[in-house]
């Protein structure tokens, strides 16, 4: 037997999970090494299903987010206050240190109009001029779920609202968590990097290696069944449903080995296809979702 | 036949999978590593196992298509009922004869590019028969550049013949 | 003299909104209540695969994206002639219920108690810019108890929701014939077991806290009442075997109880930003253009209407249409009715479950008609909502939604008669001007989900430049 070291790419990336990057920083916490910083979550054009999504979190969960990791300063759905204070509360973080999540797209149709989030000083505030100006002076911009990343269904086919990414109307590096919506742990994995070792290694198209490094089928529980050519006719088939129009192929994402909702399953464990929405350009390069009429032979 | 093909190609390569993937899982450190060798291992023996049953009873059962080595995907048997006229051993296509091989119905997913006429049926990218949105029996060269010039991933599709 | 309020954002709620009103005397004269965001889903869905509305119309709504699967199912098998069984019906309205928990839930905790409980000051999020917290500090103290731990039950909602349904928001579950997995034995158990807890909270928890706040603040039985017309689709009714567990197509009006008639809905337009060739419509005959240039209209919401009247939608109108609650109309009332609709809806969880036979599957092959018509309505988290689509050579020629914010939210009708909310809050009284907390106390008390109501209409092709606000 050789003693030589096989470095195992997958059993580095595992041991550098979410769960251990908290739990190094509790550790941190209580030794006073690091300290909370201020956290913006700003809700644009988009569903606001990401901010649900993180409420969906466990360890950590919302609470630890809210008490030990930030000072979590704004957010639509959540903040106590409404109208000019909230705002005020909302803009008070420019001259100090703060991080800025956004979800949602950028619309910019007539003038950004389509998406007003607030007024201040009596004055309307379009969602577009809220990015920039909190874009450019923030110490990391982290956009979450699809429409941050790259428009999303926001920016759907025509494209009514003329939404466009959180990245083009910012000069200036934005980590990208693509996701429809996006899983809580990407969002608290890529924080808590930030939070203490500053921003995490990213591919070049800046979404963290740490979650979107292997593709869906690489890590499919249904692998074989694709390598053995034997595929799902419908929906709620416990086999390879490449010829129903998975995109797990296309997806680099960790779903197969993470799992939603407490862990419980996903899509792919729900007998459906993946339909790519960790993918840049979902949806409108990752339709048609579920196709019957494919190249799998037709039983009559 | 084509059982007796299988296994004089592919029994040689499956047995020296095997062998690698033991004598890996000697030196191999990490146990997550080694779930994976064993997993790919255990793949093998249930292709011996296909192809066994195949030679036993040719006629039951059909033998799966082998991949030549690992990673690369499965190839779709040529459709032979539909396949157009063969001016001596190359297929030629014109391109409303591959607009019906647009992987509907029962029918294989064929694409061009630069004039060469490729299977992507069994294509992992290409479920469905479709692909970040453009779908098969048409001619993609346009599409290929813009996205994957200077890639070398038309070597793994297989040909079946010129667009003319 | 009059004076003009404005609330901008409305926050804790789904989507942006503003709030404007003039007040006389300290009281509200005139509201209007205003959607601020399009996204336009019905043009982006023409020319997509049928099946895919059923995924793709959930991006609507972050907080209530099954309830547009669930109508996006129904509108789909209407177009298709499926007929599901009532094994497909229980397991979908099973993941239906679980979001009604998750939404009513946060709704009560993350949503409203802010406006009554004063909630710890040393995070910036609970900041408030106002002073009326009226609950003695042990009252307080075990509300802002139960705003954390109320966070786990939610949570555990989208579990349940999960363990059928994939993942959520955005569930792959929910599908033609029912959902799209089996429901094991495995499965059953677990969603039981989460359930039992869920339903402990609402009852030992949830309910007295409503209760807590309602004997603080009985003035809010007396302020936002609106018109009393109320509506529903009905939801968890007409099973073959267990008949209804809730409610049926109903309305309310001038106290009279009725059934509901579809073709009793029109659109109108006349205050909305939008252009067509007449203000008012049926769904599915008009195909309306964004048009911010319009000098009387003020928001992205519409105004549908029953029998040309606004109508209220949602939890106190089930509750009242069932006869299960009717103490009033008012925005302490809506409240209430929510969290009793909790426990209703757990309830009717449990019957479901128990009804399911292991292991079914409820999945077929499916084929889209060539052309085809289909439309699904049914009651949601917050009220009546209604998908409508046309199949036209295998894919979506148009689609048309009408949300339950759009009823509550509605603007106002071509005779200048106010949307069910802004009438809810006309004679409210406005005790500090610089803090008209009781505005949005009221509209909160619709659930407001301006993501769903605002961002469904067609899009336009040329919208000129123009300032919105005069």
């Amino acid at each position: 037997m050789s003693n030589r070291s096989i470095t195992c790419p997958e059993y580095k990336a595992r041991l550098n999970t979410a769960a251990n990057l908290l739990d190094t920083m509790k550790t941190q916490i209580r030794q006073g090494v690091l300290k909370k910083r201020n956290l913006v979550w700003l809700e644009l054009t988009g569903c606001s299903g990401n901010i649900i999504s993180l409420l969906d979190g466990s360890n950590p969960d919302f609470k630890y987010l809210i008490s030990q990791m930030t000072n979590f300063i704004y957010n639509n759905s959540l903040s106590a206050s409404e109208g000019e204070v909230a705002m005020e509360q909302l803009f008070s973080v420019l001259g100090s240190d703060y991080i800025l999540a956004v979800e949602g797209a950028v619309t910019t149709k007539n003038n950004g109009l389509y998406n007003i989030i607030g007024r201040l000083n009596g004055k309307l505030v379009t969602a577009i001029e809220a990015v920039k100006t909190l874009g450019e002076k923030a110490a990391f911009v982290i956009a979450i779920g699809a429409c941050a990343t790259h428009g999303g269904v926001s920016a759907a086919r025509p494209n009514p609202a003329e939404c466009v990414s959180v990245q083009s109307v910012l000069n200036r590096k934005v980590i990208k968590l693509p996701g429809c919506p996006c899983h809580p742990d990407w969002f608290m994995g890529t924080l808590a990097h930030i939070l203490l070792y500053g921003e995490p290694d990213l591919d070049r198209r800046d979404r963290p290696l740490l979650f979107y490094s292997t593709l869906i089928h690489d890590r499919c529980p249904r692998r074989s069944y694709f390598d053995k050519g034997i595929f799902a006719e419908k929906l709620g088939d416990k086999t390879c449903m490449f010829k129903l129009g998975c995109r797990g192929p296309v997806t680099r994402i960790d779903c197969p080995i993470r799992q939603w909702n407490q862990y419980v399953n996903w899509p792919i464990e729900d007998d459906t296809p993946c339909i790519g929405c960790a993918q840049f350009g979902f949806p409108d390069a990752m339709e048609p979702f579920i196709s019957y009429n494919t190249t799998r032979e037709v039983r009559r | 036949m084509r059982a007796q093909d299988l296994s004089g190609i592919s029994f040689d390569s499956i047995i020296a999978e095997v062998n690698y993937d033991i004598n890996l899982l000697y030196v191999v450190p990490c146990v997550y590593t080694r779930n994976m060798i064993l997993n790919h291992l255990r793949d093998r023996i249930s292709m011996v196992e296909s192809v066994t049953k195949a030679i036993i009873q040719p006629g039951q059962l059909q033998p799966q298509p082998l991949p030549l080595q690992p990673g690369v995907t499965p190839i779709a048997e040529p459709p032979a009922l539909q396949q157009p006229t063969t001016p001596g051993n190359q297929t030629t296509f014109t391109l409303q004869e591959l607009s019906k091989y647009d992987g509907k119905g029962g029918n294989p997913a064929y694409v061009t590019v630069n004039g060469t006429v490729y299977d992507v049926t069994s294509n992992a990218t290409w479920a469905a028969a479709t692909h970040f949105g453009l779908t098969a029996g048409k001619d993609l060269s346009n599409e290929f550049v813009s996205c994957h010039a200077g890639e070398s991933i038309l070597s793994k599709l297989k040909v079946v013949g010129k667009l003319v | 003299m009059t004076k003009k309020i404005i609330i901008n954002p409305v926050t804790r709620i789904s989507g942006f909104m503003e709030i404007q009103a003039n007040i006389e005397n300290n009281q509200v004269v005139d509201a209007k209540t205003e959607g601020l965001m399009f996204r336009g889903f019905e043009k982006m869905l023409e020319g997509r695969s049928p099946f895919d509305a059923v995924y793709f119309t959930q991006r609507i709504c972050g907080i209530c994206s099954t309830a547009h699967s669930m109508a996006s199912t129904l509108a789909l098998e209407d177009a298709m002639g499926v007929v599901p069984t009532d094994q497909g019906r229980y397991l979908r309205d099973i993941l239906h219920g679980c979001e009604f928990l998750q939404n009513h839930i946060r709704h009560f905790y993350q949503y409203t108690i802010p406006d009554f409980v004063k909630l710890p000051e040393d995070y910036p999020l609970f900041k408030a810019e106002h002073n009326d917290f009226r609950l003695p500090k042990e009252k307080n103290d075990r509300l802002v108890k139960d705003y954390f731990d109320s966070l786990d039950l939610s949570r555990s909602s989208h579990e349940m929701l999960a363990v059928l349904g994939g993942k959520v928001p955005h569930n792959h579950g929910v599908f033609i014939g029912g959902i799209t997995t089996q429901a094991t034995t495995d499965k059953i158990i677990k969603i039981k077991s989460i359930l039992h807890y869920i339903y402990q909270f609402i009852n030992n928890r949830m309910l007295p806290d409503v209760y807590t706040i309602a004997e603080y603040y009985r003035d809010y039985f007396s302020i936002g009442g609106s018109y009393g017309n109320l509506l529903s689709f009905g939801c968890f009714n007409g099973y073959k075997d267990l008949g209804t567990l809730y409610v049926n197509p109903l309305v309310y009006t001038d106290g009279k109880t009725s059934v509901f008639d579809l073709d009793n809905i029109t659109e109108e337009i006349d205050y909305a930003w939008y252009k067509d060739k007449q203000n008012v419509g049926k769904p599915f005959k008009t195909d309306p253009e964004a048009d911010m240039s319009k000098p009387q209209a003020y928001s992205w919401v519409k105004a549908p209407r029953y029998n040309n009247l606004p109508f209220e939608t949602g939890p106190l109108a089930r509750q009242w249409l069932t006869g299960e609650y009717r103490n009033g109309i008012s925005t302490m009332d809506r409240t209430i009715a929510r969290v009793l609709e909790a426990r209703k809806i757990a309830l009717i969880m449990n019957t479901l479950l128990e009804n399911l036979i292991p292991g079914v599957s409820v999945q077929k092959e499916y084929t889209i008609p060539e052309t085809a018509v289909g439309k699904g309505l049914i009651d949601t988290t917050r009220g009546a909502l209604g998908h409508w689509l046309k199949i036209n050579n295998q894919v979506i020629l148009c689609y048309q939604i009408i949300t339950p914010s759009a009823w509550n939210l509605s603007t106002r009708s071509s005779n200048g008669m106010k949307g069910t909310a802004e009438q809810a809050l006309i004679e409210t009284p406005v005790k500090d001007i610089n803090n008209p907390i009781e505005l949005g106390r009221t509209v909160r008390s619709f659930d407001p989900c301006i993501s769903c109501a605002t961002h469904i209409y067609t899009g336009g092709k040329n919208v000129n430049t123009i300032q919105v606000i005069p």
